[in-house]
């Protein structure tokens, strides 16, 4: 364990499906040394990992992941899922092994990081494009302060 | 005498392949009177899109037609303009493409072979139940998949869609350091490969002995990936620029990728095929184990192709150590492009096999035309031949879902990739 919080970000260049690339963008350009508790914090910018997902978790404690949700809310709405709750809510990738499947290989592996939290945002599938649509653009600054408040507290020295 | 059934199999959606197709499959007093394997992907029309680019847009473009073998892709275009152009980027950048295709193949084939593949060989319907009982196996897949994703990235700044590749070489030269620690990672996962190999050849492979075509590349000495000349063991041995003389595509109505065909009849492309052809080429260590495993070459197997696909592993974590052992960092990794216009040809072997490229370019550098035959449009009557063969084998009278399984094991034999092979169906209009 690398003792660091990691903020990953999952998606593609698509429409809503940006909408993690786009928080940790905006994540690290308010990221301080006070604004993460003096702790250490690695931000990652991913494309569709698939299973290669639990490489980034190999050295990782605490983990917080942010991608786009489609579960049937309206676009915009928030999403803050624990491990348990991940699979039934089908969280969005546009290649075949997902974040639910790759959870599920983790999990089957003994490899999920102690601390896990999926953050995401309901998106719009129809927005085609290379843009964020406007539901979740709205909803991102609400989005990045919460994970902000989260990662104050997790990415402190000593904790897990 | 068991009874004989009228049934239709419809798999709508084939899970654990790229792209998506279908099987429809129709049984009639014990017989197969029909086959299809429907893809249905939408066309992606790359070939016209590259019509009118400048020559240096084609290897980043053309990176994009697939997310798992986009190297293949790069390489196999560079080849065909550097050849027109008459550039010869010399023996670094030669060697240095070869490293990277080896990542792309150790990424790829460890993708399919424990994600796609495998749970197939243990009655699992997934690699999460695969790795309930096989952990450290579908973990030893993980790491060598990375690693082939590690060895992407060092030469194309990033693992999907690299962007490192370039018409006269490479945009830049990896640093002498990162080399080194790439290197060392390989060493350590030459005796994982091995294991792979091993443990690929103890599974229980169904028997299925079938005729076919293997068509590959051959090179005077190396097992073929980059360069080579188009053979094949029904006797054909011709350079790639005649390709069209001895395999035609044609369209069939059910699917949005052509079927390729030599000489009018389905062949084979791909690991299995490689191997059948160039199995005098392994390296001494690589060659001791597949020896060792007791697969007997050539194979008639389909169901091999797992080991061919795990001995080609083997093979890319020790070529990549091999190539790098001596590296330096070159003054330029990329030479001079003088433009010329006329007709150039590219054919390398991606994971899944031949991949084959025509770029016309005019006196300006644009591209005139492109015709590019990805190996699972080549695969595909191939992969219909083998499953009419191999269920009517299998025993039609069996359980619906246990045909629709051996059917799907069966194309993933192929490891098709089927977002790479569609292509834009001719549209005719009749007006009177």
């Amino acid at each position: 364990m690398d003792g660091r919080l990691h903020i990953i970000g999952v998606g593609s260049p698509f429409g809503d499906d940006r909408l993690g690339w786009v928080a940790v963008e905006m994540l690290q350009r308010s990221a301080t040394p006070a604004a993460s508790g003096g702790g250490s914090v690695a931000f990652a910018v991913l494309d569709r990992p698939g299973a290669l997902l639990l490489a980034h978790w190999r050295d990782a404690d605490r983990v917080i992941m942010i991608d786009a949700v489609r579960s049937g809310a309206p676009p915009g709405t928030r999403h803050r899922l624990q491990p348990g709750a991940w699979a039934a809510t089908e969280p969005v990738s546009s290649h075949g092994f997902g974040l639910a499947a790759a959870l599920e290989l983790a999990r089957a592996l003994d490899a999920l990081p102690p601390h896990l939290v999926l953050h995401g945002v309901e998106i719009d599938p129809s927005n085609a494009g290379f843009s964020l649509s406007e539901p979740v653009r709205r909803a991102l600054p609400d989005l990045v302060r919460e994970i902000e408040r989260e990662a104050r507290v997790l990415a402190a020295p000593g904790v897990c | 005498m068991a009874e004989r059934r009228d049934i239709s199999i419809q798999v709508p959606v084939l899970a654990r392949v790229e792209g998506e197709g279908a099987l429809e499959l129709r049984i009639r007093q014990g017989v197969i009177e029909d086959l299809k394997l429907r893809i249905f992907e939408p066309p992606r029309m790359f070939e016209k899109l590259l019509e009118g680019r400048e020559y240096s847009e084609v290897p980043d473009m053309v990176a994009r037609i697939c997310g798992i073998c986009p190297v293949a892709y790069q390489l196999s275009a560079v080849q065909a303009i550097e050849s027109l152009f008459g550039v010869e980027p010399g023996p670094w950048v030669r060697a240095m493409r070869r490293v990277l295709y080896c990542g792309e193949w150790i990424q790829s084939h460890s993708l399919h072979l424990h994600m796609l593949a495998a749970p197939d060989f243990f009655g699992c319907a997934s690699v999460v139940e695969l790795a309930r009982t096989h952990a450290d196996e579908v973990r030893r897949g993980l790491r060598l998949q990375a690693l082939g994703n590690d060895i992407i990235r060092l030469f194309g700044a990033r693992s999907v869609h690299p962007v490192g590749v370039r018409v006269g070489g490479f945009h830049r030269a990896p640093a002498a350091a990162d080399v080194h620690a790439l290197r060392e990672q390989l060493r350590a996962a030459l005796p994982e490969a091995e294991a792979l190999v091993r443990w690929t050849a103890s599974f229980e492979l169904p028997a299925d002995e079938q005729e076919f075509t293997s068509v590959a590349l051959r090179h005077p000495g190396e097992y073929p990936m980059y360069q080579g000349r188009l053979v094949s063991d029904a006797g054909v041995d011709v350079s790639i620029d005649r390709f069209e003389e001895h395999f035609t595509e044609r369209q069939v109505a059910h699917s949005t990728a052509l079927h390729c065909l030599h000489r009018g009849r389905p062949y084979l492309v791909g690991p299995l095929a490689r191997l059948n052809l160039n199995c005098d080429r392994l390296p001494g260590p690589v060659r001791a184990v597949l020896d060792s495993t007791g697969m007997r070459l050539p194979c008639r197997n389909m169901h091999y192709s797992v080991v061919a696909r795990a001995v080609e592993i083997y093979f890319a974590v020790h070529e990549a150590w091999r190539l790098l052992a001596a590296y330096t960092e070159p003054d330029s990794p990329s030479g001079e492009v003088p433009i010329r216009a006329g007709t150039g040809f590219g054919c390398t072997e991606a994971p899944r096999g031949t991949l084959w490229h025509r770029y016309d370019i005019a006196a300006d550098g644009g591209i005139a035309r492109a015709r590019i035959v990805p190996p699972t449009s080549q695969n595909q009557a191939r992969i219909e031949a083998d499953l009419r063969q191999s269920l009517q084998a299998y025993g039609l009278d069996r359980p619906e879902a246990a045909l629709r399984q051996r059917g799907e094991q069966v194309i993933r034999n192929y490891d098709p990739c089927i977002s790479c092979a569609t292509h834009f169906l001719d549209l005719r209009v009749v007006r009177s």
